[in-house]
This record gives C-alpha cells, sequence and structure tokens, in this order.
C-alpha cells in the first residue's frame, strides 16, 4: 500500500514534469553540450595519447639508436617520460590539466615534471576544466534544484497538499515519492552522461577493458548516490519552505555555498595552514643535505674519502686504480644512493605537505557531498592527486634504476685508466643499453584508490542514510499549509 | 522619496547577508593575495642569500678549478612580482618566477616548474579577480532581479505610477541605490587591498579599478534590461542566473578548452627530445664540426681555435650551445602555438565580459601568460650574457682567485605591461551601452 502511493506519486511528478516546455529545452541544451563535451574529449583524449605515444617511441628508438659509448654518457642521455591519461579523463580530467605531462630522467639530478596543459595556456585555463564530470558535478545539481524546488510548495500554494492529506497520504509518502520522481526526472539527464562514461570502455588504449570497466561501474553507483542526496536535499528543503521562491533562494545559496565557496576556501585555507617549501628552499635544503652526508662530487668530502679508504683496505690495494673495477662508477653509483635517499626524504615531506593541505578539503568531505563525489570521481577516473604522486615515485624509480644500471655497467666494463667518457676509448657496447627495459607506467589499481577515497564514499552513503533518516522520522513535523 | 527607498532597502535581510558574504570572501581573498606576495617575496629573499652560500660552497670545493667551479655554479634570475599581482594571480602562481641555471644549455632548464600542490591550482585561487568576476554579477543580480517585478506582483507599481512624478525616475533611483552600495562595498575592498599589500596607486593601479567597474556596469546593464522585459520575479530570477551560469562558468570553460584544443603544444614534446638528441650526438661526431659551427655563432670566440685531441670545455660548450641552436624550429613552433593560444583568447573575450576582465587583470598585474614568456626568452638573454662573460675564463683557464664571483648576484626581469586601457574599455562599454538602449527603447511608452 505504502509502496503503491510513492510510486503513484513519483510517476506523477515525472509526468507534470514535462507540463513544462522548458524542461525539454533544458534537456535538450544539456544533450547537446554533453555530446559536445564527449566527442570534444574523445578527440582530445586520443590525440593526446597518440602525441604522448609516438614521442615516447621516438625518444627511446633515439636512445637505442646511440652508438656504442661510454655508459656514463647514457647515464646522461637519460630518458623522457610522457605521461599517459587514463581513458577515463575523458569522463573527468580532475588536476590533469595542472600537472606536468613530461619528465626527463637523468644521472645526479631529479628534474620536476614539466609543460602541464596549463602552463602552456592563457589565464582562461583557470576558469576550469570541461569535461562530463562537470556537467555532473556543477551544472545538473542546478537543474536538479530548478525542477524540483517546487515539488512540495507548489502543492501548498495550490491547495492540493491539504487534500492529499486528507486522503491519507502522509507527508513521508509524498517526499518519498516527489524526490523518487524527481530522480526519474533527473535520470533522464544523468543516464546519457553514464552511457556516455560507458562508451570510454571502447576507446583503443593500453589499459584493460575490464579495469576501465570495473572504474566506470563504480563511477556509475558514486553517482546516483549523489544525485539520490541531491534529490531528497531539494524536496526537503522544498517542504520545509514556505514558498516556492523561498526554496529556489535557500537551493541557490546552497549551491553557491557548498559547490563553489567551501571547496574554494578549505584549500585556500589548507594552503595557509600548511604552506610548502619554494622550488629554492626545496633544492637548498638537499643541497645542504648531501654536504652534511657526503658529496661525490667534491673531491675532499669526508664521507667519501672514508668509504675509499675502506674500499682500499677491502680490497688490499693502495691506489684506486688498482681495484678490480671502476672507481668512479662505484663513486657515483654511491653518491647517487645518498643524493636519491635525501631527495626522496624531502620529496616525501613536501608532497605529505601537499596532503596536509588537501587535508581540509578532505576533512569536509562527510559534510559535504559535492566534495565527496568530486573526490571519488578523480580518484576512479584516474586524474586524481594520488594517481599524481604515484606516477612521480615511477618515475623517480625507473631514473634511479638507470643511472644504477649505467654505473654498474661502468664499473664492470671500464677500466680504471679512463680519465674521461670521451672519444671511442673506453666504450661499451650499444646492446647493454638497448636491453634496458623501457618506463612501463602502472596506474594505481582500483583497490588503492578506493582505499585513498573510502571516507567520500561513506560520506555519500552516510547523506542518503540522513536524508532517509530525515525523511521517514521528521516529514511529519513539516507543516502542510 | 530617497531616505525612504534607502530604509526599505536596508531592511532587507538580503541586503546585509550580500554585504556579509563580500566582507567575509573580500577580506579572504585579500589574504589569499597577501599570503602569495609574501611567499614570492620569501623566494627572492631565500634566493639571493643562497646564491651567495652557494657560490662560496663551490668555490670551496673547486678551488683551483675554474672549469669546474663554473660547471656546477648556478646563477638566478628573477621575475619580480607586481604588488598588483595579489589581486590578480593569473598564470603566476603556475609558472615560475625564479630562474636558476647553469651555464650548461639552456633550454633543458629554463622549464622547470615551481612546487606547487596541484590540487590548488586545480580549486583555482580565491583572489580579488575570482571575486569580482564571480561573486559580485551574483550579489547585483541577488540585489537586483525582482526590483520593478516585486511591486509589480505586490501591487504596488500600480500606485507608483499613479503617484510617483516619474515611474522611470523612480526605478532609477532604486537601482542608483543598490548602484552605489555594490560600489561602495567594492571600494572598501580595493582600499583594503591597497593598504595590506601596499599597491601604489599607479596607472595599473587604476586600470584595474576602472575595468572592475565597467564589468560591474555590464551586469547592472544586463540586470536592468531584463528587469524592463517586465516578467515575472521567478523568471526574471531564472534568466539572469542562467546568463551568469553561461556567461561565468560554461562558456569561459568551453572557450578554453576550445583553443586548448585547437592549438594543441605538442611541440613541446618534440623540443626537448631533440634538444638532448642535438647535443648528445656530437659527442660522436666530427670535432672541427661542432667547433666551426659553434664559432659561427660567437665569431669572436674564433682565437681558441680547433682542438680535437680528447676532452675540452671549448668543445663541450660547443656542444651545449649546438643542443639548444639545434633545437631552435621546434621550440619556434612551440611558442607560435602559444601566440596563437593568446591571441584566440584575446579575440574571443572581448565578446564575453568575464574573460576580458580576466585576461585584462592579468595583463595589469604581469601574470599572464605573455608575461611569463617574456621572462623566459629574457632569461636567455641573460643566461648567454653571463656565459659570453665566463666562456674566456674557461677556455683560458684562470685560476678562479683572478675572477671577482662575488659580482654574480641574482638579476631581476624588467616586466613590461602591454595594457591598452582603451582598446579593452571600448568592447564592454559597447556591450552596457547596448543592453542599456534596448531596455530604454523597448519601454519608451511606458515611462515618460
Amino acid at each position: 500500500m505504502t509502496y503503491n502511493v510513492v510510486v503513484l506519486i513519483a510517476k506523477q511528478f515525472f509526468k507534470k514534469a514535462f507540463f513544462n516546455k522548458g524542461l525539454f529545452v533544458l534537456l535538450t541544451l544539456f544533450i547537446l553540450a554533453l555530446t559536445y563535451v564527449t566527442i570534444n574529449g574523445w578527440q582530445a583524449f586520443e590525440a593526446h595519447d597518440h602525441s604522448t605515444d609516438s614521442h615516447q617511441d621516438e625518444q627511446r628508438e633515439s636512445w637505442e639508436s646511440n652508438p656504442d659509448k661510454h655508459p656514463h654518457r647514457m647515464a646522461h642521455f637519460g630518458s623522457f617520460v610522457f605521461r599517459q591519461q587514463h581513458p577515463l579523463s575523458i569522463f573527468d580530467s580532475g588536476i590533469e590539466n595542472y600537472t606536468g605531462n613530461t619528465i626527463f630522467l637523468e644521472a645526479h639530478k631529479q628534474n620536476t615534471a614539466n609543460f602541464s596543459e596549463a602552463s602552456l595556456s592563457t589565464g582562461l585555463v583557470r576558469f576550469g576544466d570541461l569535461n562530463i564530470a562537470l556537467l555532473l558535478q556543477l551544472i545538473l545539481p542546478l537543474i536538479i534544484f530548478f525542477i524540483g524546488y517546487g515539488a512540495i510548495t507548489s502543492e501548498k500554494e495550490n491547495g492540493t497538499l491539504k487534500v492529499m492529506y486528507l486522503q491519507g497520504t502522509t507527508m513521508k509518502q509524498i517526499i518519498l515519492g516527489k524526490s523518487l520522481g524527481l530522480f526519474f526526472v533527473t535520470a533522464l539527464f544523468f543516464i546519457p552522461a553514464l552511457i556516455a562514461l560507458w562508451s570510454i570502455m571502447f576507446v583503443e588504449v593500453h589499459t584493460l577493458n575490464a579495469e576501465v570497466f570495473l572504474r566506470s561501474v563504480l563511477i556509475s553507483i558514486s553517482y546516483i548516490l549523489f544525485f539520490l542526496i541531491l534529490c531528497s536535499i531539494t524536496v526537503i528543503i522544498s517542504a520545509k519552505s514556505k514558498n516556492s521562491n523561498k526554496a529556489l533562494l535557500s537551493l541557490l545559496g546552497a549551491w553557491l555555498l557548498f559547490f563553489i565557496i567551501i571547496p574554494k576556501t578549505a584549500q585556500v585555507i589548507g594552503n595557509y595552514l600548511y604552506p610548502n617549501k619554494s622550488k629554492i628552499e626545496f633544492t637548498a635544503t638537499i643541497e645542504d643535505e648531501v654536504i652534511k652526508q657526503g658529496d661525490s662530487h667534491n673531491p675532499d668530502d669526508v664521507h667519501f674519502k672514508k668509504l675509499r679508504d675502506s674500499v682500499l683496505k677491502a680490497h688490499n690495494v693502495k691506489n684506486v686504480n688498482d681495484l678490480p673495477f671502476n672507481y668512479s662508477g662505484f663513486l657515483m653509483s654511491k653518491g647517487e644512493e645518498t643524493s636519491a635517499k635525501i631527495y626522496a626524504n624531502e620529496h616525501n615531506i613536501l608532497i605529505n605537505t601537499y596532503k596536509k593541505q588537501n587535508s581540509i578539503t578532505n576533512g569536509l568531505v562527510m559534510f559535504n557531498p559535492y566534495l565527496a563525489i568530486k573526490n571519488v570521481s578523480m580518484g576512479l577516473s584516474g586524474t586524481d592527486f594520488h594517481t599524481y604522486t604515484n606516477f612521480l615515485t615511477q618515475t623517480e624509480n625507473f631514473r634511479y634504476k638507470q643511472s644504477q644500471f649505467m654505473n654498474e655497467l661502468q664499473m664492470k666494463f671500464i677500466s680504471n685508466s679512463a680519465k674521461g667518457s670521451e672519444g671511442k676509448v673506453h666504450v661499451i657496447k650499444k646492446e647493454y643499453w638497448q636491453s634496458f627495459p623501457k618506463f612501463q607506467y602502472e596506474y594505481l589499481t582500483i583497490s588503492q584508490t578506493l582505499k585513498h577515497h573510502f571516507i567520500g564514499i561513506i560520506g555519500l552513503v552516510a547523506w542518503l542514510l540522513l536524508m532517509l533518516f530525515i525523511i521517514t522520522n521528521f516529514s511529519n513535523r513539516f507543516k502542510i499549509i | 522619496m530617497y531616505s525612504l527607498l534607502i530604509k526599505q532597502f536596508f531592511l532587507s535581510k538580503t541586503v546585509w547577508l550580500a554585504f556579509g558574504i563580500l566582507m567575509f570572501l573580500g577580506v579572504l581573498s585579500i589574504s589569499t593575495g597577501k599570503q602569495f606576495l609574501e611567499h614570492q617575496t620569501k623566494a627572492v629573499q631565500k634566493t639571493i642569500t643562497h646564491q651567495k652560500k652557494h657560490l662560496e660552497t663551490q668555490k670551496k670545493y673547486h678551488k683551483d678549478d675554474i672549469a669546474y667551479l663554473t660547471y656546477y655554479l648556478k646563477f638566478a634570475f628573477i621575475n619580480p612580482v607586481d604588488a598588483l599581482s595579489g589581486i590578480s594571480i593569473g598564470q603566476s602562481d603556475l609558472n615560475s618566477h625564479i630562474q636558476s641555471v647553469n651555464i650548461v644549455a639552456l633550454e633543458g632548464q629554463k622549464h622547470n616548474t615551481d612546487l606547487i600542490n596541484p590540487m590548488r591550482l586545480q580549486v583555482g585561487n580565491l583572489d580579488m579577480s575570482f571575486l569580482i568576476i564571480f561573486l559580485f554579477p551574483l550579489i547585483i543580480i541577488a540585489l537586483n532581479f525582482n526590483i520593478l517585478s516585486e511591486e509589480e506582483e505586490t501591487g504596488t507599481w500600480k500606485m507608483i505610477t499613479i503617484q510617483a512624478q516619474s515611474a522611470f525616475k523612480y526605478l532609477v533611483t532604486k537601482l542608483f541605490i543598490r548602484f552605489v552600495f555594490v560600489f561602495i562595498a567594492l571600494n572598501l575592498l580595493f582600499i583594503l587591498a591597497k593598504l595590506v599589500m601596499e599597491i601604489p596607486f599607479s596607472t595599473n593601479f587604476w586600470s584595474i579599478v576602472i575595468m572592475s567597474y565597467l564589468y560591474l556596469i555590464f551586469w547592472f546593464a544586463l540586470c536592468f534590461f531584463v528587469i524592463l522585459l517586465r516578467k515575472s520575479s521567478s523568471t526574471n530570477a531564472i534568466v539572469l542566473l542562467a546568463s551568469w551560469l553561461l556567461l561565468v562558468v560554461f562558456i569561459p570553460v568551453l572557450v578554453s578548452n576550445y583553443i586548448s584544443n585547437k592549438y594543441p603544444v605538442e611541440e613541446a614534446f618534440s623540443m626537448v627530445i631533440k634538444q638532448r638528441d642535438a647535443y648528445h650526438e656530437k659527442w660522436d661526431t666530427d670535432k672541427k664540426e661542432t667547433l666551426k659551427r659553434f664559432y659561427k655563432r660567437y665569431p669572436h670566440l674564433e682565437t681558441y681555435g680547433y682542438p680535437t685531441e680528447g676532452f675540452t670545455w671549448l668543445w663541450y660548450y660547443g656542444m651545449q650551445q649546438l643542443g639548444d641552436d639545434d633545437s631552435q624550429p621546434e621550440r619556434e613552433a612551440m611558442y607560435n602555438k602559444i601566440k596563437k593560444r593568446e591571441a584566440a583568447s584575446k579575440k574571443i573575450a572581448r565578446f564575453f565580459p568575464p574573460l576580458q576582465l580576466q585576461l585584462s587583470m592579468n595583463e595589469i598585474a604581469k601574470t599572464s601568460l605573455t608575461n611569463h614568456i617574456e621572462f623566459l626568452n629574457a632569461t636567455t638573454k641573460f643566461h648567454e650574457d653571463i656565459r659570453l662573460d665566463l666562456y674566456p675564463k674557461i677556455f683560458e683557464e684562470r685560476h678562479p682567485s683572478t675572477v671577482d664571483f662575488d659580482k654574480y648576484k641574482p638579476e631581476f626581469f624588467k616586466p613590461k605591461t602591454h595594457f591598452s586601457l582603451l582598446k579593452n574599455i571600448v568592447p564592454l562599454v559597447l556591450i552596457s551601452s547596448f543592453l542599456i538602449g534596448f531596455a530604454l527603447f523597448k519601454n519608451l511608452k511606458t515611462f515618460k
């Protein structure tokens, strides 16, 4: 019985929504925008992916085609990594525009990831990024508010709410029914968007389709939760408001507060409370630390002098030239070891500061469903903060391996009589570096991503439960007249 | 009548709420700007002290070897931040404003980025330009959308048309009160910003103020236009909010997306590969050829001759230089794309006030992409000057003690502004006058 009434009200709301011609216009515009954004996003992704791939291959080819040479020359020749985008970035580009797209990996030196899209763009880029998620996260909520603000107030204003009540319908049933009806109308908007999301599975790229599939399922569920929350909020606010105008104003105010002001303010406060080191301070700290712990580039360094003495002793020789391996290769490998550790340490501190800056926003996830869906959506689309820092870790690991590979080759094959890396004298065959594996980028697994954004999902579920709780327990207190 | 209208205006809760929000976010935005300026100033100071320390350390390490000393030395070049950048941070938070470069090939160094949290970049800055572009229009809409329709809906409009000398004057007065209120709020914020960020009363400051005024006038004109369409309050609200959403949220994002897809800057990728390869291949090619090309670039160095036996620093820096030179075409292609992006942005922005204001403010505050590119170009010049100064000392193997290294202090870039107030005023004034003119024309009969 209860169930039937709820469904009846939902159906009636759905039908009534179409009495308004504005809805058709809105729906048409939304679908048009969605189509444009999807096709455009798809093309941009393929262009970017193609460019990344071809440049990645180009740089590897030139790595492999180096003639026989001293391994240290190759350590400096280095590799480039051009960052691949996750195909789901078509759906939600997250921080994609602001993260470096190429990084040069060479010996002794950790370079920054450069040429982010935003760094090559004019100030317009700061207005935001166009993608399907923008339509779902910012625009569709406004549309829901516009369609639903009068859900209850209009019944009040027409006097029909009294009639319904007298006929035995409870306020709980009305609110549930209207929310459901509003959700059905919303479905007309978000289902095409989710179809666009699912279509991404057919993009031909490196990632496994099964993985994209699972991510899409999770994204879809999260958005459905998000819209269920928004629809019930809209109807509850409509029920609590005296008239339609007030309901609309409250909803718009809430949109401005929750979708624009709180997210910005939270990030500003986070940065204010936990400022991070500037580039110059960062490099200065590393430089100081290297001097303290041992600088292999300093001929008089105490640490490396000690090291030399102990190596000489262990091999029972007087001069480094009599060692069974190339001493400068050994020295560089030790130097790389210390400096990489120092860098990793400083880098971790930096990333942790960033995390602290983000912590204000992340802490608000439970209180702001928009922040929850934003984080979850970015994470699952492989375009969030964690995905990027993970990329940086992977490139640094690769850089370290590459440098040490060359140092080992030098220790093994280069004579101690070599004075430098110049010329065709002290060289090794190019097959050695050709055998060095290519950089393989691995995305964070779904379970890792879920771990980072678990609280966001909990936030969405909690909000939905809260809404249901309010509807079931408090709706009878709402005024009918 | 004035005093009553003003009283009525201040009795509304919306007004106080609007004022509260503006002041709260205004203070927040000014402190954001202040924090940004302080962060940058601190970095500049740190750079100056660090360079001194760095120089001392390296001089100690390489007491007798000028070649190694100069190889490790880093030289800083600084793009000083204008106090106005606290009002419009623009692109200056993501483009590094301090370069610290070695005398080896420059192209691998000068595009290095600063350290900033990408999440912060994505969320965007809450600076005053955001407040003016984003929030002030909403406040203007909230204050004005029903000034006529409300009177019509409550039935008071008829009384006014009968009793007031001129209904039109009455309406304009109402609008004018709101106009004064909004401008007082804006001016308060500008004064606060001026004091907190220590901005001088320069032409640039006034240009930002004038542009902001014109922008807000545009929104008043739009409200005026919609009000005089004589629709209901809720229709007005929806029309105005939809225009806001379109003008401030959707169109900017669309335009920015269109530009980045139309002009993808893949050349950046080709450039870095080319630069690396062009330098490294010289290790395996004819030394004489390398030196010849190096001398062609710098004829006055030819006195150092053509040593081809073993490793020489002359040859080394020749190779480095050729790496930069050979990647020149790719680099030019990249800058051309960037120029196209800028031109397209400006062209489209003329039709949309929020875009135009943002670009103008960045340009005035010298936080635009153009400014950064000019800084990069100046860095090339800076790098070349230092190289040419040091080359002879290295090639002649002078003893480090004979060279005055202390003169290498961080240098400052002198940014120029290309902002033309007149050119930027015209589109805004035209759009606003069109809106007001059309609204008046349509209502000629109603208001006499």
